[in-house]
């Protein structure tokens, strides 16, 4: 029966203890995060994303989803892509080609984190993940036209 | 303004996050540390060997796969934890499962936003597959 137990042991071990890990990365992140939205930071990412825009051919209207849906995550890039589409502030191509950038590429700063917490190399997945969604949305914007 | 109400409210988001990771990642860990002390996990490790192999990945890595596919990327990093890999593994693994994870959930996500569900998760399966073929040969 001990060894049961021992399986157990190091089982229920080994999860909590990299829970603690991320833990420590994952609440000064968050504390940040609420202090970067309070400052309004996500205007300022949006402005940052408006070359971005431009170079993928959609409306310079897409950049607040675009901003939204690489810092939040999907589910609220989408939130806000869905709303501005009803607004009419977003055509069929920039929605589709947002779409695609972000289905790709998304919530870049929580999941780098916690995916550095377990030991990956941050830098170049966020390099590499960022580049292949940069290029398909080109490559996908050329053939919408 | 940013008081100290800001970094409440950032303390409990973080604490959510902690505990929706807990309630994930504690489960798998202890799943696939049983799965070490039987028989299974020899199995699967034998059959995705050769698959797994283009990825430079160790054949038990399908479970990651597999787990951060259909559940969702935590469930994929519990997996991750709960092996042993290598550095460049997990940089490789963590590169592949961003690209695709929790599958199910996300496609619901942007069959909402009105894109094609087929072209959604073959581009992103596609792009994971692509990634760790390339990332095993520069790395």
């Amino acid at each position: 029966m001990a060894w049961i137990l021992n399986i157990l042991e190091e089982g229920l071990l080994g999860g909590i203890k990299s829970v603690f890990y991320i833990a420590l990365i994952v609440l000064p992140l968050m504390i940040t995060m609420e202090i970067g939205r309070e400052l309004n930071l996500l205007e300022k990412i949006a402005e940052f994303c408006k070359p971005l825009t431009r170079w993928m051919g959609t409306s310079k209207e897409s950049a607040f989803p675009l901003a939204v849906g690489l810092v939040f995550g999907l589910a609220y890039g989408a939130g806000v892509i869905i709303q501005s589409a009803k607004e009419g502030n977003l055509d069929k191509k920039s929605l589709i080609l947002v779409s695609t950038f972000l289905v790709c590429c998304h919530a870049v700063i929580e999941d780098t984190f916690i995916l550095m917490a377990i030991g990956a190399n941050g830098a170049l997945l966020l390099t590499v993940r960022l580049i292949a969604a940069l290029i398909l949305t080109y490559i996908l914007s050329k053939y919408l036209k | 303004m940013v008081t100290i109400e800001t970094v409440k409210r950032g303390a409990k988001n973080g604490i959510n996050t902690v505990l929706e990771l807990g309630k994930v990642i504690i489960p798998v860990y202890l799943f696939i540390t049983i799965l070490k002390y039987t028989v299974i996990l020899e199995l699967i490790s034998k059959w995705f060997q050769p698959l797994m192999k283009i990825f430079g990945l160790p054949g038990e890595a399908a479970v990651v796969l597999v787990l951060g596919n259909l559940l969702n990327l935590y469930a994929g990093i519990g997996a991750i934890a709960s092996l042993t890999l290598t550095a460049k593994q997990i940089t490789i693994i963590a590169v592949m499962l961003s690209f695709s994870h929790s599958l199910p959930v996300e496609t619901a996500v942007s069959k909402k936003v009105g894109v094609s569900v087929l072209a959604v998760v073959s581009t992103r399966i596609g792009l994971a597959a692509v990634s760790g073929i390339i990332l095993n040969l520069v790395i």
